[in-house]
């Protein structure tokens, strides 16, 4: 009992500062979390590991954007990896192609997702559920066979050589020098979308996701806000596959876009938490440590993921996020009843 | 003039579910809108609020504006709340979070300033915060802000559904069965409600019913629906004497109850 109220104190506590400093600006703690991540590459293991840590902070950047439009506006969208594909083979194509510099080519790559994010945005419009999976799947799909009969881009062989991406002469060419890239990128996006989430835009798509008839009575633009969730969502994607892209050994494969890689995107967000602000950092996080865990079984993967997402959703709907804030308001009401 | 529609019609294949209404209402009143089970009145309702089209001919004014092809956006935009028969609160949002929804159209700061985090929307997010929970106060749900919208009670989820339409800061609003479902203490509470923000916003007030006890009580005018069709309006009196309501509403109840004594003896 002694102990649990020191736990508590020393939670209470460092969440004070935290909000103080939160107070101040909102970036502050995200700030901080940088500073705290900066020593990693030093901390683990090997250059392979942190090839993993760059991979995650990649992964939480897509399933971060998927959780908003799926999560948070509701629209069950399947085709995520196809505008993944389209960030990294856009940039790839752009430096390689076009001789243009890394900064360019990724903000070009992103604006190119995001139009194609509003493509998928129209089908939203009149259609729901598995029927607007169905076709974002498809919408998806058609992005990967795309590539993989377009010599252009190198068909089934992959498209290499993408350059590493360069400030002056500073080469982010090691897994370690590109980890001080991709994780304030990183952290950036994450915090955008904790801003855009907890505002009257986060509200608004939770709005859509649960009734969009009454949505619509409170005076929100149902499908302006679907195209924006969409579009948000491909920013993520686009960023995404652009730092994905320039990673050595800049090489891309339509391999690395199929269904099964949409299944592990859907797994993180599933199992992260659905709708849960959280939810795709967990997720990312943990399926992506767990993917590289399993790897030698990877022909089991697909009925390993498949059949943890059906557990999920049956037994914890709202993830583990969810799970975390239950222990949470549990932790907040003991308090409370310790004081009266 | 608040409200007015003109030939307003609805079909549905062969039925005529809402059938040449004109319909007007003055800014300040408080009127009730009754008929049978199928006579229109929720139609009546979602064509006023853009859910529906209305065919072609129909025309609608609200505060001035046309709005017969409006989306319901729109028309909220306008200063039109409306409760659902249904509810259809947001059931996994806070019920705090139900009203700042509810708020939307007046929340200022645009979503790029929101994204940076700026002092300004983070003042105004708080002070929004604060208003929505005087409100709750007023309804009597402030003790259940952080709760889910579904874990609460269907009673506490209609005056919700009554705080959520409120927190639009609407000039007009309108009620679809706003006591169906709530037992007779409860009906008084959600009248005493109505009435009390009816005052405080100086709102005018559409309500359907079929608890006559509502409308007989809190409307000085009422409207009766049949088949689709306005077949009598005026004073709660003049209504229920009105020979045509008798026969389409009120009175088959009590032919039964004539037929059932004229057994007894």
């Amino acid at each position: 009992m002694r102990n649990h109220s020191v736990g508590l104190g020393f939670f209470n506590s460092s969440e004070r500062i935290l909000n103080q400093l939160k107070d101040i600006h909102p970036l502050i703690p995200w700030v901080i979390a940088a500073l705290f991540l900066t020593p990693l590459p030093w901390l683990v293991a090997n250059s392979y590991q942190v090839f993993l840590a760059n991979t995650i902070c990649i992964m939480i950047l897509l399933s971060v954007g998927l959780n908003i439009v799926k999560g948070f506006c509701g629209q069950v969208t399947v085709g995520h990896i196809g505008l993944y594909a389209i960030g990294a083979y856009t940039s790839a194509v752009l430096s390689v192609n076009f001789g243009q510099p890394f900064w360019i080519s990724l903000l070009i790559a992103v604006l190119i997702t995001l139009l194609a994010g509003l493509v998928v945005a129209v089908p939203s419009f009149r259609l729901e559920g598995a029927y607007l999976a169905l076709v974002t799947l498809g919408l998806g799909e058609s992005v990967r066979i795309f590539i993989s009969v377009t010599e252009y881009l190198g068909a089934t062989n992959g498209f290499s050589g993408v350059p590493a991406p360069r400030i002056g002469d500073f080469r982010f060419d090691t897994y370690e020098k590109y980890y001080y890239l991709v994780m304030p990128v990183m952290l950036l996006g994450v915090f955008f979308s904790f801003q855009i989430l907890r505002s009257k835009l986060g509200r608004a798509f939770m709005a859509v996701r649960e009734d969009p008839v009454s949505a619509a009575a409170c005076g929100i633009n149902v499908k302006r806000h679907k195209m924006t969730a969409f579009m948000i969502s491909a920013v993520y994607a686009g960023f995404a596959g652009g730092l994905y892209a320039h990673m050595i050994p800049g090489y891309l494969n339509p391999r690395n876009f199929t269904v099964i890689e949409m299944v592990t995107l859907l797994l993180m967000v599933v199992l992260g938490g659905l709708g849960h602000i959280w939810g795709g950092i967990i997720g990312a996080i943990i399926v992506t440590i767990v993917y590289d865990i399993t790897k030698d079984y990877y022909h089991y993967s697909l009925l390993l993921f498949g059949s943890v997402i059906v557990l999920t959703v049956l037994f914890m709907p709202r993830g583990i996020g969810g799970i975390i804030d239950r222990f949470i308001s549990t932790r907040r009401f003991i308090a409370l009843r310790s004081k009266t | 003039m608040i409200l007015k529609t003109e030939n307003l019609s609805k079909h549905f294949g062969g039925l005529h579910a809402v059938d040449k209404i004109d319909f007007e209402l003055e800014e300040g009143e408080i009127r009730g809108l009754i008929g049978p089970n199928g006579s229109g009145k929720s139609t009546f309702f979602n064509l006023l609020t853009g859910i529906y089209r209305p065919e072609v001919g129909s025309r609608i004014w609200i505060n001035g504006t046309e709005t017969t092809y409006s989306e319901p956006h729109q028309i909220a935009a306008l200063g039109v709340a409306r409760t659902f028969q249904l509810l259809r609160v947001f059931a996994e949002m806070t019920v705090l979070g139900n009203l700042l929804v509810g708020h939307h159209l007046h929340v200022k700061y645009d979503s790029f300033s929101a994204a940076l985090g700026t002092r300004s929307t983070r003042n105004q997010e708080s002070s929004l915060r604060n208003e929505m929970m005087e409100l709750l106060s007023f309804i009597g749900l402030a003790d259940f802000a952080e709760l889910y919208a579904s874990e609460l009670s269907v009673g506490q989820r209609r005056l919700l559904a009554l705080g959520r339409a409120m927190a639009m800061r609407p000039k007009l609003l309108m009620l679809d069965e706003p006591a169906a479902g709530l037992s007779p203490v409860n009906v008084d509470n959600l009248l005493k409600i109505i009435l009390g923000l009816k005052e405080r916003y100086g709102l005018t007030v559409i309500v359907v019913e079929h608890i006559l006890k509502v409308v007989m009580e809190t409307c000085k005018k009422v409207t009766v629906l049949d088949h689709g069709q306005k077949i009598s309006e005026g004073s709660p009196d003049h209504v229920k004497s009105d020979p045509a309501v008798i026969e389409a509403y009120l009175g088959r109840e009590m032919q039964d109850e004539e037929v059932r004594e004229a057994l007894r003896a």
